[in-house]
């Protein structure tokens, strides 16, 4: 293994991991956002919002991430909607992140146990308080974790935007092969920063958890 | 007129029928403890006066609040409903307390939200309420680290902080270990005292005769005979209220 390679090489390669991060924080933010809602939308008792969601997590569950990059890419064009590269990628991965979350957010809503809206509403509190003030603040301390799992698989899922030309650390370190014919090395460093990431968000998110269940046994 | 009016209050879940045609009346300052065995629809009846139930039929009324039951939810509806609410303090089985609040937050947490007192009110009515039930070294403890009995406690507060006019508790002793139920029953027997109208559904014969001042005895959906705890207790006229008053005793 050619050292002087990796030195070379680890300037563009973090640069890209910082794309690669962006990606990720970004398109987690909009899917945090659209799971909440789309959670909401699911255990509302309004029938058509019942329906949009279930058909939208439905689509964004049941098929490749792959494919729903494509048709964005690809496909919308067609219809004379273009976007750019990053904006698609971005665009794919917060619908496909927000389906699982939203079944995260909806899963965790009803696992607050129901003397809890009881006690809320049975001292004079709207829906909307006792959501907002009792059932919410503890959904998200039940979902944190399976949050952070979809988030680390986000990560992961962020290196299929490279087959449209986002140059993320997967996209780059092909570049970098291209040139220096050193595909073992430049992937294994790839892997490296992947997992550097991956892990630094483990430890913040364990530790997020921890501090958010403190006072339940 | 009554505090509490319940005029033919019917429910079923499903095929089965819970209430039947329940009439009752609650006086100012009243204490009413109901008893009866499981099944027999006493915590239902309970949870009906606030709607956490909504009976199938029949008219309920609390103060000047009066709702008619089975009718289709509406906007003017619901804001009846959660005045209704506000006038009552509901005490579960299982307290029920907002484990993400210390105490002091769960008896504060009405007030705020409700009825949009400002922090530093709510607070010296929390604190003041707390010490009323004793809890006044335990203010800053999350439920998980308070016994049952003082959870209890502190969740019969939360629904003091609201100012109710009555008081319903629902088996508020029935998850305490036996030791535990004491501190439960003094906080309530003091309140009672007080003057707060309650409707206690328990199995506390101890509390009824010291507390009560009218006993209702219900089985399979309907009030089989009420009375003062005397009558109840020593001189049942039906043969379901001694059956039961036997098996009680039997324990």
């Amino acid at each position: 293994m050619d050292f002087s390679i990796i030195i070379e090489s680890l300037p563009p390669l973090l640069k890209a991991t910082v794309i690669t991060v962006l990606l990720a924080v970004v398109s987690v933010v909009f899917a945090l956002i659209l799971g909440f809602f789309t959670a909401l939308a699911r255990i509302s008792k309004i029938k058509l919002l019942k329906a949009v969601s279930s058909v939208y997590i439905s689509i964004f569950r049941g098929t490749p991430l792959l494919v729903q990059i494509f048709v964005i890419y690809y496909g919308l064009p067609q219809i004379d909607i273009e976007l750019n590269p990053i904006p698609s990628g971005v665009l794919a991965l917060s619908l496909n992140a927000g389906a699982y979350l939203s079944e995260s957010f909806r899963a965790a809503i009803l696992a607050v146990d129901k003397g809890q809206m009881e006690a809320a509403v049975s001292m004079g509190m709207t829906y909307g308080q006792a959501m907002r003030r009792v059932i919410l603040p503890q959904s998200i301390r039940i979902a944190i974790p399976t949050l952070s799992n979809t988030y680390i698989i986000l990560i992961k899922d962020t290196s299929l935007v490279s087959v449209i030309t986002v140059t993320e650390l997967l996209q780059m370190s092909t570049l970098i092969i291209a040139k220096t014919f050193e595909p073992l090395t430049i992937y294994l460093v790839a892997a490296a920063l992947y997992w550097v990431v991956i892990t630094f968000f483990t430890v913040v998110l364990d530790r997020l958890e921890k501090r958010t269940s403190r006072h339940v046994v | 007129m009554g505090i509490i009016q319940l005029q033919n209050i019917k429910k079923s879940f499903d095929e089965n029928v819970v209430l039947k045609d329940i009439n009752l009346s609650v006086g100012k300052s009243e204490v009413v403890v109901i008893m009866g065995p499981s099944g027999s629809g006493k915590s239902t009846l309970l949870r009906c006066i606030t709607f956490l139930e909504e009976p199938d039929k029949g008219v309920i009324r609390l103060g000047e609040n009066e709702v008619t039951a089975g009718n289709q939810p509406n906007k003017q509806r619901k804001a009846t409903i959660r005045e209704l609410r506000q006038n009552t303090g509901f005490v579960f089985q299982q307290f029920n307390l907002f484990p993400h609040r210390t105490a002091l937050e769960n008896v504060m947490e009405g007030p705020i939200v409700i009825k949009k007192m400002d922090r530093d009110q709510a607070k010296k009515k929390a604190i003041a309420l707390l010490t009323k039930v004793g809890l006044a070294d335990r203010m800053d403890h999350y439920p998980a680290q308070l016994s049952g009995g003082q959870q209890q406690r502190v969740a019969i507060a939360r629904a003091l902080s609201m100012e109710p006019m009555v008081m319903l508790y629902d088996e508020p002793t029935s998850a305490l270990d036996p030791e535990l139920v004491r501190e439960v029953l003094l906080v309530m027997k003091d309140l009672a005292k007080e003057g707060m109208t309650m409707v206690v559904v328990t199995h506390e014969m101890g509390f009824a005769k010291d507390v009560a001042d009218r006993v209702i005895f219900m089985d399979d959906g309907v009030i089989v005979e009420e009375g003062s705890s005397q009558e109840i207790f020593n001189n049942p006229k039906e043969e379901r209220t001694k059956q039961f008053l036997q098996d009680v005793g039997e324990e």
